[in-house]
């Protein structure tokens, strides 16, 4: 059965711990995948699609090594098979140029500064995951008990099932 | 459906089809009656198999009959059968039935998008208090109060948004959720009997009534039915709190919000209650119910409370479902395919009582794997058939309201219905405990109306 994933791409493993750790309320159903670089996500996010998984949501560290974070954002936002990906830019380093590249650009769903508050990451991670399985026509029902469960079950309410 | 049944659902009914066409007459299976076969058997498998969108099947019935059976048939029919006009098939889209129901769905719709049913049910609440059995009976009442107006699965997504967080802080191992969880989809199916307009298989058999010329109105389904429910509501109450005995005193579920003081809200309320004011008083003035509900449509849109987007979320697939299922028992009573099937069994031996009983329990066992209203599709022409046809002892009616009801009481799976399958996304609730509950509110359910109903309503005078 295909899953439902989130990526978390961040390169200083303590800090990707801690991102995992805060996010772990929700790997009842949903997995979470990790990289550490763009190229890394990048083989994640083809590894996911080759077996019929799909992202729903990245939460991207902007400084990486190499390509960096709004890189990686642009570049999701610009393949067709991707821009359905909901996306968190969570980082202390990102400039103003940056920041504003990665709304114009890459049509970032949330900004979350550095050092961040974990109540704040999981009710993002919860809405824009629901946006997702929302707006991709995921089985609602399948992710009530993890995500925002009243409107999961009007979309449910309002979809093709019969009596 | 998984997609190895859909297949196997597709090959089967594509063989059944043609090879029921290619064999064409046989002895007293005239041609006419021989095509619809042809028609009924594919729709029976496809229904049940959900080899293609329940709806795409019902159009699919009404291209078949217009290309098979109507004026304009493909190959001709033989002198002495009168083919229906084809505009009567397609008109099956329209039949009055719909357009109650679509004055049903408007209004439901309206109502939730101007969050009356939600202020309703908060309102409704309060006087309930916070002892867990009864805010259990508090949220089974308001329940089937709402789905016996709006969709048994939107009107348990509404109260279940409001039963999953109360749910969620209770101790783990508390067995009150199951009752809380279960409470509501059980009471949305149950309440959905409770007006022609409750649930699409009420709507399928009014359809089939009404074409047989024993249609009735919105008051005296009520009065026939509102009862039935009552009743299994208030065992289904008792079993559930019984059954998930709860270890914490009180509980508070917060429900609804300030009512929406704005015109548009206010036109809703007014219009709202004027249509149920307008189908619950039919006898006084004479006006069918599917004109009162087409005019509710039309003051909600000409006065700009219902917009083109709220007409686009409209589902018109129910409306097609339904829609078929009629053209399909138009389709199986015009050629005397009904007749045909009937003269295949021995009538005279069989008690009344027995011919009841297996059209409830064909009705309920069916419907409880398969949607409610597909069973209802399959199974209406040819059981109120049977009634029309006077070889047993049994009003049309009634078997149309047991039909009906058999229908929306079979919840014994999570697929048995969407309000079931809403709950059993919570994830707070067992397979075995939805089973159990099921099969018991089920049972009370189809025994109240076998049992004491049809005898009351013969005394009554109903049937």
């Amino acid at each position: 059965m295909s899953e439902l994933v989130i990526l978390v791409v961040e390169d200083e493993p303590e800090v990707r711990a801690e991102i995992v750790r805060d996010l772990a309320t929700f790997t009842q159903r949903i997995r979470i995948d990790e990289a550490e670089s763009v190229d890394d996500a990048e083989a994640a996010i083809a590894d996911a699609v080759e077996s019929g998984d799909r992202i729903g949501l990245a939460v991207v560290d902007h400084r990486l090594p190499g390509r960096t974070g709004v890189d990686l954002l642009v570049a999701l936002h610009d393949d067709p098979a991707t821009r359905a990906i909901r996306t968190v830019l969570i980082t202390g380093q990102a400039g103003h140029q940056d920041t504003i590249r990665a709304i114009n650009e890459a049509g970032l769903d949330h900004y979350i500064a550095k050092p961040w508050d974990p109540d704040e990451l999981v009710a993002v991670a919860k809405r824009l995951l629901t946006d997702h399985v929302v707006e991709s026509d995921l089985d609602p029902l399948a992710y009530v008990p993890e995500l925002d469960a009243a409107r999961l079950l009007d979309h449910y309410g309002e979809g093709g099932s019969v009596e | 459906m998984n997609g190895t049944v859909a297949r196997i659902g597709a090959v089967v009914a594509t063989v059944w089809f043609i090879g029921v066409l290619a064999i064409g007459p046989q002895g007293d299976l005239d041609a006419p009656a021989s095509r619809m076969l042809a028609v009924f058997g594919a729709a029976v498998v496809l229904w049940i198999t959900e080899a293609i969108p329940l709806w795409a099947t019902s159009i699919l019935v009404i291209i078949a009959q217009v290309l098979l059976i109507s004026d304009e048939a493909v190959v001709g029919l033989p002198a002495g059968f009168e083919p229906p006009p084809y505009e009567s098939i397609f008109a099956t889209l329209a039949h009055p039935v719909l357009m109650l129901f679509l004055g049903g769905f408007v209004l439901a719709d309206a109502a939730a998008k101007y969050r009356l049913d939600r202020n309703l049910a908060g309102v409704m609440l309060r006087p309930f208090g916070t002892s867990p059995a009864a805010i259990i009976a508090g949220l089974m009442a308001i329940t089937a109060l709402l789905s016996m107006f709006v969709s048994n699965t939107a009107t348990t997504a509404a109260m279940m948004a409001v039963v999953l967080p109360v749910a969620a802080r209770l101790d783990e191992g508390d067995r009150l959720r199951i009752a809380l969880v279960l409470s509501v989809p059980v009471a949305a199916n149950v309440g959905g009997v409770g007006t022609p307009v409750g649930s699409p298989p009420n709507a399928i058999v009014l359809g089939r009534l009404s074409e047989q010329g024993e249609g009735i109105d919105f008051l005296r389904w009520m009065i026939m039915a509102l009862p039935v429910a009552l009743v299994v509501l208030v065992l289904a109450w008792l079993v559930l709190v019984r059954m998930y005995r709860s270890t914490t005193a009180s509980i508070e579920v917060r429900l609804g919000g300030e009512f929406d003081r704005g015109r548009p809200a206010i036109i809703l309320y007014v219009v709202f209650a004027l249509t149920v004011l307008g189908w619950v008083t039919e006898p006084l003035h004479q006006v069918p119910a599917a004109i009162v509900g087409f005019g509710a449509v039309v003051a909600l849109t000409s006065l700009r409370v219902f917009t083109v987007d709220d007409l686009r979320r409209v589902k018109w697939h129910i409306l097609w479902l339904v829609g078929g299922g009629i053209a399909l028992g138009n389709g199986v009573s015009d050629t005397g395919l009904d007749t045909w099937i009937i003269d295949r069994i021995d009538w005279s031996t069989m008690p009344t009582i027995v011919f009841t009983v297996a059209l409830g329990l064909i009705a309920i066992v069916l419907s409880t794997v398969i949607s409610n209203s597909a069973t209802a599709n399959l199974i209406a022409p040819i059981g109120i058939g049977i009634a029309v046809s006077g070889v047993v002892d049994v009003s049309p009616l009634l078997a149309g309201l047991i039909i009906a009801t058999a229908c929306s009481f079979a919840m014994a799976l999570p697929v048995s219905t969407p309000p079931n399958a809403v709950a059993y996304a919570s994830g707070w609730i067992a397979t075995r405990d939805l089973a159990m509950v099921g099969v018991v509110v089920g049972t009370i359910g189809i025994a109240t109306v076998l049992f004491v109903a049809a005898p009351l309503w013969s005394t009554l005078g109903l049937l």
